[in-house]
């Protein structure tokens, strides 16, 4: 039996590095990019970790996954990386981001050779959503200052934190590095130090992309670029002949009229091959809502490719970004974050506070009857009080300080 | 003459006298005794609530057990739930 680096199971995966995340050149009368992957999960994974590592967004790796536990996923288990997208509807320059799928496309090369860079993307709460239309860049900055509007910081002071008026670049800054102002005042597409929001909506309005992914669209985007915001939770399009349906979950209830748009060039497909399309299977498509495209349609009967089935690829040994723990020191402050008589359950509150943003290390320890959650080491009392401040108002956890069992 | 009754009347008291330390000693042990079988019949009858509880039980076992994996994963799912809403709470600035 062939192992690779420790691992139990036989090597038959591609190696990581040759999948694309990002990058894609699109053939001609192409609307469908990249390719399906499968991986195979390692104990300790979470689904953000996986999703960020490949450039996708929460939101689509659960989606495509639908049943698999998000912090505490099955040691084994085979999972799916949507690494397939349809592009909207909508003229190819500049960027077009669409909200339904949180994804955004960055245009460039020319007619001939066009070539589409793609990233996931958080976008507005459901309370504060991303305003759609189009836009321009007006601005660029790196290291932006985070001016606090606001409506943030009196929902802050409700919860007993108080903002200041301003954050200067660092950690605690939202914006991350790098931040595109557009023409719709207030509204930026910048970094975070909340990386597990990608795929989320969990904004102001402003759309977020992972610290690597803006780094990458600041380079490729100049001022006065183009700028689209329209929301496709259902789109279709073609590739080698077929004709794929995407589907995903609309952000608010049904969108009918999206829903009318797509059945009505779905019955114009349908009239000009003058041949009936399965429209079980588009209903489908439309209930499961796994952000996947599915082909649905032979565009030129006898003439369509078959659909590319999705490659294995090998786990890599380290997952990009994944909140590192560091080791547990005697001299150190630590916070009880929580007693639970479940494994999974503490597991889950463990790396949820691992991925808050910034990080807090939390780990479980065993215990005769039940599990602990515990946040640290910390430095000091003021650092462990902070963090148990956050797990309060962020988390809503009740944390218990405790004081190093040797003094350093 | 006043010698004969208190011959006689010692011979009448002493009788019931000794029928009297008899009845006491074994009222005492049939007390005894009835503590013995009350202790036993109270066990018995623990016992056989206890074997009807447990019969109750594995009934209720039986009958519910589909009910209470549900249950079970109903309650899980609520688990993850809270903790993925309070995470996406979490995630705003």
């Amino acid at each position: 039996m062939q192992s690779v680096k420790g691992k139990l199971w036989p090597f038959q995966g591609h190696p990581e590095e040759e999948i694309e995340r990002n990058n894609f050149s699109v053939a001609r009368g192409d609307d469908v990019i990249g390719r399906l992957a499968v991986i195979r999960l390692e104990e300790g994974d979470t689904l953000p970790d996986i999703a960020r590592h490949f450039g996708l967004g929460i939101n689509a790796i659960s989606a495509a996954n639908p049943g698999v536990d998000v912090w505490v996923p099955k040691a084994g288990e085979r999972i799916m990386l949507p690494l397939s997208f349809t592009m909207p509807d909508a003229p190819r320059k500049g960027i077009v981001i669409n909200l339904a799928t949180m994804r955004l496309f960055r245009f460039k090369g020319d007619a001939r050779s066009p070539v589409v860079s793609t990233y996931p993307v958080g976008v507005g709460a459901e309370d504060r959503p991303t305003p759609t239309g189009q836009t321009r860049v007006v601005r660029k900055a790196t290291r932006p200052v985070w001016h606090v509007p606001a409506s943030i910081a009196e929902r802050h002071r409700k919860k007993g934190d108080i903002l200041p008026a301003y954050v200067p670049p660092g950690p605690e800054n939202p914006l991350g590095e790098y931040a595109l102002y557009l023409g719709k005042s207030g509204y930026l597409i910048h970094g975070t130090n909340k990386p597990a929001s990608i795929g989320l909506n969990a904004t102001n309005g402003c759309m977020r992309l992972y610290p690597e992914n803006i780094k990458m669209l600041y380079k490729d985007t100049p001022v006065d670029t183009p700028v689209i915001i329209i929301n496709q939770p259902y789109l279709i399009g073609q590739r080698d002949g077929l004709l794929y349906m995407e589907a995903h979950k609309p952000m608010e209830g049904p969108a009918t009229g999206e829903l009318e748009r797509i059945h009505a060039k779905l019955r114009s497909i349908e009239k000009q091959s003058a041949r009936t399309l399965d429209w079980k299977k588009v209903r489908e498509v439309q209930a499961e809502a796994r952000g996947i495209p599915v082909p649905i349609f032979e565009m030129r009967q006898g003439s369509a490719k078959e659909a590319s089935a999705p490659i294995d690829v090998e786990h890599p040994d380290a997952l990009y970004g994944k909140p590192e723990l560091p080791e547990l020191k005697l001299d150190a402050w630590y916070v009880v974050a929580a007693d639970l008589p479940d494994k999974i359950d503490a597991q889950r509150i463990a790396a949820i506070i691992n991925h808050q943003g910034p990080q807090i290390p939390a780990r479980v320890l065993s215990r005769d009857k039940g599990y602990r959650v515990i946040a640290g080491p910390f430095n000091d009392v003021g650092e462990a009080k902070d963090a148990a401040k956050r797990l309060k108002i962020d988390l809503d956890i009740d944390g218990i300080l405790v004081e190093p069992v040797e003094k350093g | 003459m006043k010698k004969i009754i208190v011959v006689i009347s010692m011979m009448l008291v002493l009788p019931v006298t000794l029928i009297g330390c008899a009845t006491t000693s074994e009222l005492e042990k049939v007390q005894a005794e009835q503590k013995l079988i009350d202790a036993k019949a109270e066990q018995a009858l623990q016992d056989a609530q206890a074997a009807k509880a447990s019969a109750d039980a594995a009934k209720l076992s039986a009958e519910n057990a589909e009910k209470a994996a549900a249950e079970r994963e109903r309650i899980a799912d609520e688990k993850a739930q809270r903790a993925d809403a309070a995470f996406q709470k979490s995630m705003k600035k």
